[in-house]
């Protein structure tokens, strides 16, 4: 089992527009727009998953294996962990 | 637009050179508070809310000159301060609501209103686009503060009425819209950005570049900022918000007056595809 992963809530603020998310940087007020895949794991970060739960919640909705998806989800979390978005 | 015209009343004396602790130097402005210190060559001038505009100049200062600012950067920063949110825009009335136009200087945004009045749409600002939130499901725009400026080119091809010279230094006349100007607020519909191209045409702007056009929208997005303790997360907020409750478009056009009239007939295409029909 992988470590629970949480959303450091005070480092970013967040918005829907268009059906895109939007992720601000508090730092630098830089923002990103999430893509599906990275607006799918975003939205399953809660802190009752790790990076293994959220690889199967994702390969179950959308009817891959795990092994299909889990390279792009660790990019993602990647990227967030990099922004300082998350931790865990 | 009562606040705004009691916070723009203008006084004559001395300004100073320093807010709180900071020195501002000549080209530059500092906000401070409820307070703008905006400092030019021979030219001051103080904004604090509540008590108006002091303004400080050398002789020779041309009135050209101290308008530009006080109409822009310090109508802006007041209105900022007062907690509205200003746009960079030129905007026409249409059917219960406003269509506004953002580009940077020179973009057209004065001509293609003013040829829009021809068309009988009236304006409803040049220039500074004073947007009041505090109605969470309606971004309200407050109507025009300052005269219609064109050059001999754009009344030729606006057909708006010439009225006197700015001054003898800048070619640049007044001029009444041939739609006349509207006088009450009306929800903002539409901001739509002009850019130059090859070709005339509009092209859609959705999801997170609606926000970054919010913020590249030049001295206003910054000066919400200052006003706002540089609190980036209230500004994000404001843009998101429009960015959800404004549609957005790009309206990209040569730099040609012989491909005026096509632009201008495209911008009419967009106000009625987002105008509220009776």
């Amino acid at each position: 089992m992988t470590a629970l992963l949480s959303k450091l809530i005070d480092r970013f603020v967040e918005t829907a527009i268009d059906d895109e998310t939007v992720v601000m940087d508090m730092d630098s007020a830089e923002f990103f727009s999430l893509n599906q895949t990275a607006g799918a794991v975003w939205r399953l970060i809660d802190g009752t998953r790790g990076r293994d739960a959220i690889v199967a919640k994702l390969a179950a909705d959308y009817g891959v294996k795990a092994a299909t998806i889990a390279a792009e989800v660790d990019e993602v979390l990647g990227k967030f962990r990099e922004a300082g978005f998350i931790g865990g | 637009m009562a606040l705004m015209r009691h916070e723009m009343r203008i006084s004559y004396g001395p300004v100073g050179d320093t807010i709180g602790e900071v020195k501002v130097e000549p080209g530059t402005w500092h906000m401070k508070g409820d307070e703008l210190l905006l400092r030019a060559s021979g030219l001051a001038m103080r904004y604090r809310k509540g008590h108006g505009v002091t303004i400080e100049h050398d002789p020779g200062v041309r009135s050209s000159e101290e308008q530009l600012y006080l109409n822009g950067t310090v109508y802006a920063a007041a209105a900022c301060i007062n907690g509205f949110y200003p746009l960079h825009a030129s905007a026409v009335a249409w059917n219960g609501g406003v269509h506004a136009f953002t580009g940077p200087a020179g973009a057209g945004k004065s001509t293609l209103v003013a040829a829009l009045g021809s068309a009988g749409l009236p304006m409803f600002c040049d220039d500074t686009l004073i947007l009041d939130l505090s109605d969470p499901a309606v971004p309200l725009a407050l109507p025009g503060h300052k005269r219609l400026k064109l050059t001999d080119e754009a009344l030729a091809l606006t057909g708006a009425e010439a009225q006197e010279q700015v001054d003898d230094e800048i070619e640049k006349f007044y001029a009444l819209p041939a739609g006349g100007d509207w006088q009450a607020p009306l929800p903002l519909r539409q901001l739509i950005f002009l850019e130059g191209g090859d070709r005339t045409e509009t092209l859609p702007i959705s999801g997170a570049e609606k926000i970054a056009r919010l913020s590249d929208d030049h001295y206003t997005a910054e000066l919400f900022l200052w006003a706002n303790d540089m609190n980036i997360a209230h500004r994000f907020a404001a843009q998101s918000r429009l960015a959800r409750q404004i549609a957005m478009v790009r309206l990209v056009r040569p730099w040609d007056t012989g491909q005026f009239t096509a632009s201008v007939t495209l911008a009419r295409e967009l106000i009625f595809a987002q105008a509220i029909q009776p």
